[in-house]
């Protein structure tokens, strides 16, 4: 049983105020896959290393199990660690790489020689035992990284960034062969990531983090149908979700055209004052018909399903949405469009965080919701 | 069609003449430097075939490989070629060891530690004759020397070092000017380790011995080596030392001093002193191209990871 828990864990670089990773409390079940995900300069790489022992803490504590191991060194932690680089040796062997670990533990020639051919074929490292690692490509290289990790059979395994040195292709395959893997060894494990797509396919669960603060810890679905907050909804999925700022005037207002919300909505928007950000993925705007106009700006198709950059007058700037749509779409840029909102709405407050998430549809500028006779979209 | 033709073929000779433009600003200094190191080179190579002693003056006589025949039997020339060994290896590997040592140490943060690295490294600032004369007169004097006084003040008696062990004394003044030497280029070594590497060896579980044994050592071979090919290249070649701290006292006589003995240092036997000279600069050669061989052979299959 090995769980992983940071209690209230924070970590202050020397000569900065800002602490790197602030107060940060989080559970992993054992046998989890949690990925830490954030923006360059998040804190996830510090949290990471912080569990290693490779930073100390500044306050709070870091169990692993049931041991507190906030003071204990990284080779007393029993974890194994890829890193970003990989940080082979480079003067050793691929199996003397990979039987490092096994080597300062004293374990007997014989046994670290089975384990690390058991291991090099799982990985199919097999051919590559006797080279070193300046003689392999990058993708072996990664093996040999995730090798030297499983030959250990830690308590957790910390992955640091370990597929983004590979091209895009065999980052997709690596990935799935990770997931794999890790449910075969059933091994706690954090992952960091600075891709949200890497963080959303692998993760059990997925952390997000925004300068040292952790944002919101939960499977991906959660994050992605039920963002706690704006970062989070901007964050995660790709395109992002359109975020429309509109203001503290009621009714809610997308260029000309009300915004009508459906049952929890409206109960919901009486009770908050203050400006508000309108979010929906853009599965949620569908182009065609619908009773407000925008411009197509550009149309990227991908095959399976299209995706249509918009503009539109809003508030008296000009607003970019992005809309996804099933092929075939026919719309050139240029064009003049007719836009509705189909989906899942949600309401941000002044603060950012999530109030509800309701549907919504965008009502004709000359409805009877309430509107002024004034039909200029540029309306104040 | 013809124009773009001609201009094509155009540059070669203009090319050729320029490219002679360029160099011939730096005729001057090259022939001047062939003049000073080669001519004389080759005039010792003749003399080194001769019979010519200066004091008394005799006519110089042509004596074919003479010289050379007679040193295999010359035992102070035995003497001197084995101090010269002596001279070079002990300080070598002396200051690589203890250069070492220093740049571990120093290889951290710490307060002051600029001004720690520019105290360390002054030795090696100092000209070899003040080397010579302060650890002549100020460390190892019998009377007024460092060392004898704490000697002394440990309550034991004090001890001649250059006349009872001359060739010690100087290849400890040598090791002390030439650690700062050995520590650089280890620090350099050090500070080129990659981070993360060290930081996966701590993961894995090695202690700090064990990295250094099992990792940093075999990082920094190719810079050992490179320490030992200068410094020998310069240490079988050192004078300044011999001629300050003994004048070739005891047993201390290495083959440059030897050289200077025998020629205008007394000897005046130009023909012989030539030979030994002739010698050194074979020997010298030979240790640098195997070093060198050895060096480049390790640089190809080792680094570049």
């Amino acid at each position: 049983m090995t769980s992983v828990r940071y209690d209230n864990a924070t970590r202050t670089y020397e000569g900065t105020s800002v602490p790197a990773v602030d107060a940060l409390d989080l559970d992993i079940g054992d046998g989890e896959l949690l990925v830490l995900v954030g923006p360059s300069g998040s804190g996830k790489s510090t949290a990471l290393r912080m569990l290693a022992g490779l930073e100390p803490l500044d306050g709070g504590s870091i169990r692993i199990g049931d041991r507190d191991v906030s003071n204990v060194r990284p080779r007393d932690r029993d974890i194994a660690m890829v890193f970003q680089n990989y940080a082979l040796y480079p003067q050793l062997t691929v199996a003397d790489n990979m039987g490092f670990a096994l080597k300062q533990a004293g374990v007997p020639k014989e046994e670290r020689r089975t384990r690390v051919r058991e291991a090099a074929r799982v990985l199919d490292l097999e051919p590559y035992l006797d080279r070193k690692p300046k003689h392999l490509s990058g993708g072996q290289r990664q093996r040999v990284a995730m090798g030297r990790a499983i030959v250990r059979r830690p308590a957790v395994y910390l992955m640091d960034e370990p597929l983004s040195n590979l091209d895009a292709k065999l980052r997709v395959q690596t990935r799935t062969e990770v997931v794999e893997l890790q449910a075969r060894l059933g091994v706690t494990t954090v992952y960091v990531t600075h891709d949200q797509v890497e963080a959303m396919t692998m993760g059990h669960r997925v952390a997000v983090l925004k300068d040292g603060v952790l944002q919101q810890c939960d499977t991906p679905r959660k994050l992605y149908h039920e963002p706690l907050n704006l970062f989070v909804a901007g964050f995660i999925g790709s395109p992002a979700m359109n975020l429309v700022p509109v203001g503290d005037e009621r009714p809610l207002r997308l260029g000309g055209s009300a915004i009508e919300l459906a049952r929890p909505g409206d109960a919901a928007l009486a009770e908050i004052s203050g400006a508000i950000t309108v979010g929906f993925r853009p599965e949620a705007l569908q182009v065609g018909e619908g009773p407000l106009r925008a411009k197509i700006r550009t149309v990227e198709d991908l095959g399976s399903e299209v995706f249509v950059h918009l503009s539109l007058e809003h508030r008296g700037q000009p607003l970019a949405l992005v809309s996804k749509m099933m092929p075939p779409f026919d719309g050139e840029p240029g064009d003049s469009i007719g836009l509705q909102i189909i989906g899942a709405t949600h309401l941000f407050a002044d603060d950012g965080s999530r109030v509800v998430s309701t549907t919504a549809t965008l009502q004709a500028a000359s409805a009877p919701a309430g509107v002024a006779s004034d039909a200029s979209p540029a309306a104040p | 069609m013809n124009t773009t033709l001609g201009t094509r073929i155009a540059p070669r000779p203009l090319g050729l003449s320029e490219s002679w433009r360029r160099r011939l600003p730096l005729l001057p200094a090259l022939v001047f430097t062939i003049l000073l190191t080669q001519v004389p080179f080759v005039m010792s190579i003749w003399y080194s075939l001769t019979d010519w002693k200066v004091v008394p003056p005799t006519p110089r006589q042509f004596v074919g490989l003479g010289n050379y025949g007679k040193l295999v039997s010359d035992h102070f020339f035995r003497q001197a070629a084995w101090t010269s060994i002596e001279l070079t290896v002990v300080p070598v590997l002396g200051s690589i060891l203890l250069g070492t040592a220093f740049a571990l140490l120093l290889d951290r943060k710490f307060f002051g530690q600029g001004l720690v690295r520019t105290l360390l490294i002054t030795p090696f600032l100092l000209m070899p004759v003040v080397v010579g004369l302060i650890w002549k007169n100020q460390m190892f004097h019998g009377l007024y020397g460092v060392i004898n006084w704490v000697i002394e003040k440990l309550g034991g008696t004090p001890v001649e070092f250059i006349s009872r062990y001359p060739t010690w004394a100087i290849a400890a003044t040598l090791i002390w000017q030439w650690t700062p030497f050995m520590m650089l280029i280890i620090l350099a070594g050090l500070q080129s380790q990659p981070g993360d590497v060290l930081e996966a060896a701590k993961v894995d579980g090695a202690t700090p011995f064990g990295i250094f044994r099992q990792l940093t050592l075999g990082h920094l071979r190719p810079y050992m080596e490179l320490g030992i090919l200068l410094g020998t290249v310069y240490l079988i070649q050192v004078y300044d030392q011999v001629a300050v701290m003994t004048g070739g006292g005891p047993g201390s006589t290495n083959l440059p001093y030897f050289v200077f003995e025998r020629s205008i240092g007394g000897g005046w036997d130009f023909g012989r002193a030539s030979s030994y000279s002739i010698v050194v600069v074979i020997a010298s050669i030979i240790i640098a191209t195997v070093a060198l061989r050895v060096l480049s052979g390790l640089l190809k299959g080792e680094e570049i990871a």
